[in-house]
């Protein structure tokens, strides 16, 4: 018995003294503690609060009672949302143009890279790098801003058409709820392809040039080496990014601009086409204070976009071997 | 190579290559020059149409006006100072929080990483992020643009990854001659990460330079508004029209809403137009540097 409590005694002292240790090792190195504390203390009221403040989507939220205190509803909420047709109808154009804008502003760019590898001359090439980028540092009010100019009926658009004789009347584009995707797939391809492009562009300048030569002295042709070095080359690249932009799917892709568009560059002739769910989601919950309404909605988009990321992590271990987490 | 003759192929697509690179450089900067120039006309002159190339009645009177809009002028001001507020703030607390879980002996390490890595995969809703803000009484309020984007943990994960690359006697011999932690942060580190800083003050800049968010939809006082909140207001042309009636008094003749919303254009795309060329490979740099540790 005696023994016993001195193994108990010994036990505590020893966890004491560890304790010490600890704490004596957290004093040591209080200032890195302190650099490091008020960062983690910000991603937990400005990430962390806010994830856990979805929990109204499964309350009667109201702004007196707060999110603690609010009444639990179940799924009162998401059934609300599954018989709202302003729901499916956001659903369908948030998925119709997303996919519409993932093919082309995920392929143009590499095309571009490797259009752009065949140019000849070095400054001209580096030129129309450089200038490709620019769209990509304006605001979304910019470029939309622009676009709705020029796509107008008396725009430049319009007339270019006119006199080249491909349209006979002036088409307004923005009210033709049919256009909306590919007008949208556009503009995102006016903003970023020059952007996007460059990592396939670096990729590119990677590869040895030692495997052209040699391909050139086999008498390979120009498009020959284009499709069995250029290409299998930057392959794992483009793998690698389209399984990282798959999860950005459901914003629109690699360029992420589905909202800016609908908020921006809707209106009540496209909304058949141009209402997407996060632009369904801020005016419920923004314009029309249906607060646990819209994070119902924005659950189920993350809940979508979560099993995409997933999907695609399962899908590149398969094909490529590798995990992106 | 000298020996390497051409054939048609190759003429074919050299020939190719270029002019469909000519036909993006064209489709890509043509837009943005024909603000400019629009902008630089005289406004019911542009009005006629086909005014292409250059500027036809050159004029200063569109910013003339434009300048005179004490709101948009306000609004001017107030992005610039919400750009350089929210940088510096950022740039500096992320360098400071990433040095700090850089150290590999650092007590919690593990754990705060984790914290991180969450928020890169999971987020909030828009609604309870408003709703946070308005607790904090954020909204209407110019720190609305500074505090929510102070930290962002992929920076955080782009300064470990320089920070972690720094060479360790260059710190163990600045801490034998007495230097502390904060010291050693201040004297040594930061300066030799400024390339680093620059690349991610040049990212987070831009991005509260164009951002129109916040002011849309986090403020309703006037005088807090940036500019791109006020090209949304005069983005249709109707809506400039009644914009310009509301502000502009006493505008020059030749003036229209059209030409004024050109002006506005101009006068937010130039200042990033201007300094891009010169800042444009610190970009490619951060992008590259951002993906490959991604």
């Amino acid at each position: 018995m005696i023994r016993l409590i001195g193994q108990k005694n010994s036990n505590i002292n020893t966890i004491k003294q560890y304790g010490n240790r600890q704490l004596n090792k957290f004093r040591k190195q209080l200032s890195l503690q302190l650099m490091v504390l008020p960062g983690i203390l910000f991603l937990i009221i400005f990430c962390y609060v806010p994830m856990f403040g979805n929990v109204i989507a499964f309350k009667d939220y109201s702004i007196t009672d707060g999110i603690l205190n609010s009444p639990w509803a179940g799924f009162k909420y998401f059934s609300q949302v599954f018989s709202d047709d302003d729901f499916y109808l956001t659903m369908r154009n948030t998925i119709g143009m997303s996919s519409v804008k993932f093919v082309f502003t995920f392929i143009i760019p590499v095309i571009f890279a490797i259009m752009l590898n065949e140019i000849p001359f070095l400054k001209f090439k580096k030129f129309v790098q450089t200038g490709s980028y620019l769209p990509h540092f304006l605001s979304y009010v910019v470029v939309a801003t622009i676009w709705m100019v020029f796509l107008d009926p008396k725009g430049l658009v319009n007339t270019i058409l006119l006199n080249t004789g491909i349209i006979k009347s002036p088409v307004e584009f923005l009210a033709e709820s049919r256009l909306f995707w590919w007008i949208g797939t556009f503009i995102d391809c006016w903003k970023e392809t020059g952007w996007n492009a460059i990592i396939y562009i670096a990729a590119i300048a990677g590869i040895s040039p030692e495997l052209y030569e040699a391909a050139i002295t086999d008498g390979a042709s120009r498009i020959k080496r284009i499709m069995h070095i250029t290409l299998p080359s930057i392959s794992n690249t483009v793998i690698v990014l389209l399984i990282l932009n798959i999860g950005n799917l459901l914003n629109g892709g690699p360029v992420g601009s589905n909202f800016d568009q609908s908020y921006l560059l809707g209106n009540v002739f496209n909304r058949d086409t141009s209402y997407v769910v996060q632009n369904y989601i801020v005016n419920i919950g923004l314009n029309q204070m249906r607060y646990s309404f819209s994070t119902a909605v924005s659950c189920i988009l993350s809940v979508i976009s979560l099993i995409l990321v997933i999907a695609a992590n399962y899908g590149s271990k398969k094909v490529a071997n590798r995990s992106i987490f | 190579m000298a020996i390497y003759k051409k054939t048609y192929e190759d003429i074919i697509i050299d020939v190719l290559s270029i002019s469909i690179a000519l036909i993006v450089l064209v489709t890509t900067l043509y837009p943005i020059y024909y603000c400019f120039i629009y902008s630089f006309n005289e406004g019911t002159d542009a009005a006629i149409g086909s005014l292409y190339l250059l500027p036809r009645k050159f004029t200063f009177s569109n910013y003339a006006t434009v300048l005179r809009q004490k709101s948009l002028f306000l609004s001017f001001a107030m992005t610039v100072a919400r750009t350089l507020a929210g940088t510096l703030t950022s740039v500096l607390f992320t360098a400071v929080v990433s040095y700090g879980l850089s150290k590999k002996h650092l007590m919690f390490r593990k754990t705060y990483m984790m914290i991180g890595i969450v928020t890169l995969y999971f987020s909030g809703g828009l609604v309870p992020n408003y709703l946070l803000l308005k607790q904090l009484h954020l909204l209407n309020n110019f720190l609305v643009y500074i505090i929510p984007s102070l930290l962002s943990f992929f920076n955080v994960l782009l300064f470990i990854a320089f920070f972690s690359e720094l060479p360790e006697a260059l710190e163990e011999s600045a801490r034998i001659d007495g230097a502390r932690n904060i010291t050693l942060f201040l004297k040594i580190v930061l300066p030799l990460s400024a390339p680093t800083m620059a690349t991610i003050a040049l990212f987070n800049g831009v991005g509260h330079w164009n951002d129109w968010f916040a002011p849309a939809f986090y403020i309703t006082n006037e005088k807090l508004i940036t500019l791109p909140a006020i090209l949304m207001r005069i983005m249709s042309l109707a809506s400039a029209q009644q914009e310009m009636q509301k502000h502009v008094h006493n505008s020059v003749p030749t003036t229209t809403p059209e030409s004024i919303r050109y002006a506005t254009l101009v006068v937010a795309i130039a200042p990033i137009t201007l300094v891009y060329p010169f800042i444009q490979k610190y970009f490619v740099k951060g992008m590259m540097v951002g993906s490959i540790k991604a």
